[in-house]
């Protein structure tokens, strides 16, 4: 509060120069004018949109991928290689070749937030598949229990914690990949709106969204959380 | 080598003397070998010949390497042996078997209640009717965890997730129960409470079990007869039966307060201290 207090008394003064730093006021009077026209929703549902359909399909394809390499254990770790490699690759680095291959509508948002949250959730299931007991697999075999039933009933349940902490950590990947989707070729969504405001000099507007889509970080965490408390119940108690 | 096979006879007739019924396992010339990541093989037991009675509680004694968990996970089904047999159930009446598990480690799921922790067995088997659920709810009242049903794992000292563990176990009607040093991380006086639990067992329900420990006393205690398993490859040094004379009922307590315990304790002392 003091922090913005400042910055608005320092704008208001003159101390600095508004039209560079932008202003809180401004940044109010931005917000006002997007609610007003409905830009300011639209594109942050865009936003919203693709930033959760892309870390879906990201961190499920992820996952199952990580749980299913347990079948085949042979391939399991040059396959976890090739992930930590994927993991390396700077995925905006992607990003001209994802719009020229999906076009410049949403689809091509969603999918380089999926490329971008698809290693992390591989490596996080595959540690969790290595991470299991032994002595679990075994007391599953001698109760006769087949394999995908140990997949449902062993294997899924105890990779949960480690699932839900890769989907808490994709969801900064997701909207790094949403964004700069939005950055490379696009009609609308924040990124766009932060991309056009930034070439006028519309700093106020370039606040607006930065601030939109940490709160869109923030809502997101907390619902990824309150799934967690929900399905790890086990953790906290009964 | 001749004197060793000589012995290992004599001790198969002994054993055979002794048993009331037919044998619920016998394991014939029994060997493992492990093909270590660098190709070089380790054998780990060689020639083992051993039979199980219906009812017998036979404790297995032996130092670290001498092949007593390979010898589970063999007879469990967990590894296929490099040599011999292993057959479980009675081919004399066509019974068949089945054999359960239990080890140290209670091996209990964190995200399952007692309850469902203890079903886990019969899941795994088929479904669950509302007599397994019955059955585990009365089982599990008796090991005094009958408010706990709907506890998680967590919230359970150490003897309690143990017993949840041997009821889950129970629920799948073993004829044979393998326990592998499955009280070894519990105090002395949950230990014998689980102890008496695994003698009870036998009374009510005649299964047969198996039980490894490095714990001579526990291994009399328990056992009607007391496996010595020495040596590299490892095989069975002396088999001897336990016959105690207590007080009353046999539990946990009167049978260390028998006169031949003590007897017992130095001659499988002996016998482990030769064999290796």
């Amino acid at each position: 509060m003091l922090v913005i207090a400042a910055w608005q008394a320092c704008a208001s003064l003159g101390l600095i120069n508004g039209h560079l730093l932008g202003s809180p006021a401004g940044v109010l009077a931005s917000a006002v004018t997007g609610l007003r026209d409905g830009s300011l929703g639209a594109n942050s549902a865009v936003t919203l949109y693709e930033t959760v359909a892309g870390l879906a399909i990201g961190s499920i394809a992820g996952t199952a991928c990580g749980l299913l390499l347990w079948f085949v254990p042979k391939i399991s770790r040059p396959a976890e290689g090739l992930s930590i490699l994927l993991n390396g690759v700077p995925k905006i680095a992607l990003g001209p070749l994802i719009v020229i291959w999906f076009g410049s509508g949403t689809s091509s948002k969603i999918w380089l937030a999926a490329v971008s949250t698809y290693a992390v959730a591989m490596i996080s299931a595959t540690a969790a598949v290595r991470e299991l007991d032994r002595d679990l697999i075994n007391l599953f075999r001698t109760l006769g229990a087949r394999r995908w039933a140990m997949l449902r009933r062993l294997i899924l349940p105890s990779a949960l914690p480690w699932i839900f902490s890769a989907l808490r950590m994709n969801i900064g990947f997701a909207l790094i990949g949403a964004v700069v989707g939005e950055y490379i070729a696009s009609q609308n969504g924040l990124g766009h709106e932060i991309f056009v405001a930034g070439s006028l000099f519309d700093l106020n507007t370039v606040w607006l969204g930065i601030i939109v889509l940490t709160m869109m970080a923030m809502l997101l965490t907390a619902f990824v959380r309150l799934i967690e408390e929900r399905l790890i119940r086990w953790k906290t108690g009964p | 080598m001749n004197t060793m096979s000589t012995m290992d006879a004599m001790n198969r007739t002994a054993a055979g003397t002794m048993r009331a019924s037919g044998a619920v396992l016998s394991i014939r010339e029994l060997g493992h070998v492990f093909i270590a990541k660098d190709g070089t093989a380790r054998k780990v037991l060689d020639g083992l010949t051993l039979e199980i009675g219906a009812g017998e509680i036979a404790s297995i004694v032996g130092r670290s390497g001498a092949g007593k968990t390979t010898l589970f996970n063999l007879i469990s089904g967990l590894l296929r042996p490099s040599a011999g047999r292993i057959e479980i159930g009675d081919p004399g009446t066509g019974a068949t078997g089945f054999v359960a598990y239990m080890l140290q480690k209670d091996l209990l799921l964190p995200w399952r209640t007692v309850l469902q922790n203890a079903l886990l067995g019969v899941e795994l088997r088929g479904a669950v009717t509302e007599e397994h659920r019955a059955s585990a709810e009365t089982m599990l009242a008796r090991y005094g965890l009958g408010a706990h049903l709907g506890a998680y794992p967590a919230a359970l000292s150490g003897g309690q997730r143990q017993r949840v563990a041997l009821t889950r176990t129970l629920l799948t009607a073993p004829t044979i129960l393998l326990l592998d040093e499955p009280f070894s991380a519990l105090d002395y006086e949950t230990r014998l409470m689980l102890e008496d639990d695994v003698l009870a067992l036998r009374a009510d329900r005649g299964i047969s079990i198996i039980l490894v420990t490095h714990d001579i006393e526990e291994a009399i205690a328990l056992g009607n007869r007391v496996v010595v398993l020495g040596g590299q490859p490892g095989k069975i040094i002396e088999d001897i039966s336990v016959v105690l004379t207590t007080a009353g009922r046999r539990d946990a307590v009167s049978a260390r307060e028998a006169p031949e315990f003590r007897a017992y304790h130095r001659r499988i002392w002996a016998a482990l201290r030769g064999g290796a």
